[in-house]
Parts: C-alpha cells; structure tokens; sequence
C-alpha cells in the first residue's frame, strides 16, 4: 500500500508526526476521525429510541451488554437525514472517557497523514459546529476534513449522555 | 428565460443605487454630525475647555455630559469634613469614557497603497447574479474553472466550501451570498449558475463569477473612488460607465480572513 510506504520512508524529519485516520463519508463528502479513538466500526442494527433524549441522540444499542448510545451525526452536521443503507455503519469511538457511537453513511478507509499534509480549516463561521472541524487535507485530489471528536458535542452535552 | 434575466437587471440597479445613495452620505458629513453632537454636550457644563484626548463616548452617554473636574471635586467632598456647603453636581450623570475601541473598529481594514490609482490600470468585469464587478487586474490572482467544491460544517452560507485545485486548497467564496445577502432569496440561489473562480491577488480566497465579461483599460477619472475610511472597505469605487463596483482586493481579502461579510457579520 502506498499509504505504508510513505510511512517507511518519510520524506521530511521526524517531527513530521504521522497519525492514522479512519474515514467515513457523510453526505458524499469525507470525513477522518483520529483511529486511536475508534474502537469498531458496527453494521447497522436496531437503534432503539430513548424517550425524552436530547435530538442529537439516535438512542441506544446493546453491544455486547453494554448500552452505548448513538449520535445522530447527520444532524449534528447539519445535514439532512437520509435513509439507512447498506452501507451505513456505526462507528464505535470513545471520547472523553465515554464510548458512544456515531452513525454515518459508511466507512472508508484507514489513511496515514503526516501532521505537514494537514491545514487549518478557514477560520470563519462561529456555529458551534464549526469546532468540530480539526483541519483539512488534499488526499489523491479529494478534501479530507478531519473532525476532532471530542468537540462533537459540548461539555454539557457530554455530561448529559452520562446518564444514559 | 428573459424574466430571470430582467430580474437579475433590476437586481443590479437596486444594489448599485443603493451604494451611491449609501457613499453620497459622506463620511466627513457623518464625522461633523458626531462631533457637533459630542461639542453641543460639552459647551452646556465644559467651563475650561481642554484639548480633547481622543475618547469615545458610548451611546449609553449619549446625553450625559462631560465635567472631569466637577466629578473630581464632588468626590473630594465626600472624604473631607465640609464646612461650606458644596455644590455637588451629582445630578450630571458622568459621562462614560470609554477607552477600548468601539466594537466598529472591528471592521477597520489596513489601508494599502493602490499605485494602480495613480495612473491608467486594467480591470477585469465578471458577473454575479445580474451585478457586474471590476477587479483590477494587478490584484487578480488568477481564473478557475469552478470545481467540485467541498463543504465545511458550522461555516457562514456565504463560504461555499474548499476547492482544491492542484495542490492548493482555495476558499470559495458565494460572491452573492457575500456581497448581498438581503437580496438572495431561494429563487436568485437557485438561479445562480457559477462556472468561474475569480482568485484574490495571492490569498487562498476566490470568488465565485456566473461570466467574465471583459477586460478594459480604466483611467483614474474613469472611478468614482472610495475615499478614506470607509464602510464598505471592499469598495475601491464605482466604475462610472458602467456603473459597476470596482473591488478593493485586500481589504476584501482582509475581510474574508475575519469570516465577516458585506453586511460585517
């Protein structure tokens, strides 16, 4: 893979750190979240809907006896709801210190990035969703946006899913 | 297809009289206003006039009046034993002074030196939404084919997304969204039909033209130009003949760096 190679053999000094990013795709654009935060990437099951839940919520899955609660990330996004496919997955991450899942359209792929192949996103809009944006990289022609997880949802938010 | 077009004409004339009405209203004739009001406060209770150091007063104390030294005096009053009765003037309210800068001066772009305005330049013409704009072709960083572009969540509607292109990731701009957001309404936005990105001088900022039009020579007498601090930045002037806004790309590119549009939000 070439993705390795350019790992054996990195062109700059080693302080160019090199991180590993799951990508999914969200409303055909793609997106790449830290792999160190991912723990596994589910087909979709049944997500059973928690009366009361705060609409960021899809509501819960049973993995393994273990309740983890769903995000809707389309909505968190911004984005319109679509229906579910055969692609769409949940991807189990955890974050500070809680493991939930988010739901996207589907998992790509694991890329390798060096920290110098990733830019700031511009530094415009003041929508609290534009945190969520951690930068952006060209990646074989296409925008990769990678997403800082842990600015998914606000302090307050986090706290809250706690109690699911 | 000629009422799309005929509203897009009727678009343009709405904007373009609506900055002439705006730039008619001079900013020397704002600054006189402001400053008779502040010397109408100060001559009523001012008894030594000083130099004035260079305060602004909020609109909170719009109607208060300035009197440092009767404040001072009313302070000592109320620490020292009074044998004559003073004449506190506790009800002149104090006036405000506000020493940061007023959150206008939020808006304040770096002047540039334009060398192009000494002498005869060239402009590029290009439309957006019916409303033909000029960009000096020394600020001009090049041309587009508008490409897939890639949006960002939580960004204003006026940033369409990043278009990479080469290696180089441009910030797209909606040039009518930006320029005249009041005006867009879902039939314009769904009318506008993009095809070109009009790149700024050497940013990573580009906006989005629907057709460039021409390229002409202009001479300095050609444009109305916009003098001094202005409201509208962006505007270098207005091109007379065609009576069209002439951009002033680094103050727009300044603009575009604070994520503020037209209407500075």
């Amino acid at each position: 893979m070439s993705d390795e190679k350019r790992v054996e053999n990195p062109k700059k000094g080693n302080d160019d750190e090199i991180l590993q990013w799951v990508t999914f795709k969200l409303d055909n654009e793609t997106y790449g979240i830290n792999v160190m935060q991912v723990q596994e990437v589910l087909r979709y099951s049944e997500i059973a809907p928690v009366p009361g839940a705060p609409s960021y919520v899809l509501g819960i899955i049973n993995l393994r006896g273990n309740v983890v609660t769903v995000i809707d990330t389309r909505s968190r996004f911004g984005l319109e709801s679509s229906e579910v496919g055969e692609n769409t997955r949940v991807v189990i991450i955890e974050s500070e210190k809680q493991v939930i899942g988010i739901l996207v359209d589907s998992v790509a792929e694991v890329v390798y990035l060096r920290a110098s192949e990733i830019d700031m996103a511009p530094n415009v809009g003041n929508d609290e969703s534009a945190k969520f944006i951690q930068g952006v990289s060209n990646r074989d022609g296409e925008l990769l946006i990678l997403v800082d997880l842990n600015k998914l949802l606000s302090d307050d938010e986090w706290d809250q899913l706690k109690q699911f | 297809m000629e009422k799309p077009l005929a509203a897009s004409q009727n678009l343009m004339k709405d904007y373009l009289s609506d900055l002439l009405t705006d730039e008619v209203m001079d900013q020397k004739a704002a600054e006189t206003e402001k400053l008779n009001k502040l010397l109408q406060q100060v001559t009523v209770t001012e008894e030594k006039p000083e130099p004035a150091p260079e305060v602004i007063v909020s609109k909170k104390s719009a109607d208060t009046k300035i009197d440092t030294k009767a404040d001072i005096k009313v302070k000592t009053a109320e620490i020292t034993p009074v044998q004559a009765p003073v004449e506190p003037k506790v009800e002149i309210p104090q006036a405000e002074v506000v020493v940061k800068q007023e959150p206008k001066a939020q808006t304040h772009v770096e002047n540039t030196s334009k060398e192009y305005r000494n002498g005869s330049f060239q402009a590029m013409f290009f439309d957006v939404a019916g409303l033909t704009i000029a960009v000096p072709l020394v600020e001009l960083g090049g041309i587009h084919n508008l490409e897939k572009t890639t949006s960002l969540v939580g960004k204003p509607e006026w940033f369409a997304g990043v278009m990479l292109h080469r290696e180089q990731k441009i910030n797209v701009v909606d040039t009518a969204l930006w320029v005249m957001p009041e005006k867009c309404n879902e039939q314009l936005k769904e009318s506008l039909n993009y095809q070109y990105l009009i790149m700024l001088n050497n940013s990573n900022w580009g906006l989005l033209a629907e057709n460039l039009v021409d390229t002409v020579t202009l001479e300095p007498e050609d444009v109305k130009w916009n003098e001094g601090v202005s409201k509208r930045p962006w505007l270098a002037g207005l091109v007379k003949d065609r009576m069209c806004a002439l951009l002033d790309v680094d103050a727009l590119i300044q603009l575009l760096n604070r994520g503020i549009n037209v209407q500075q939000k």
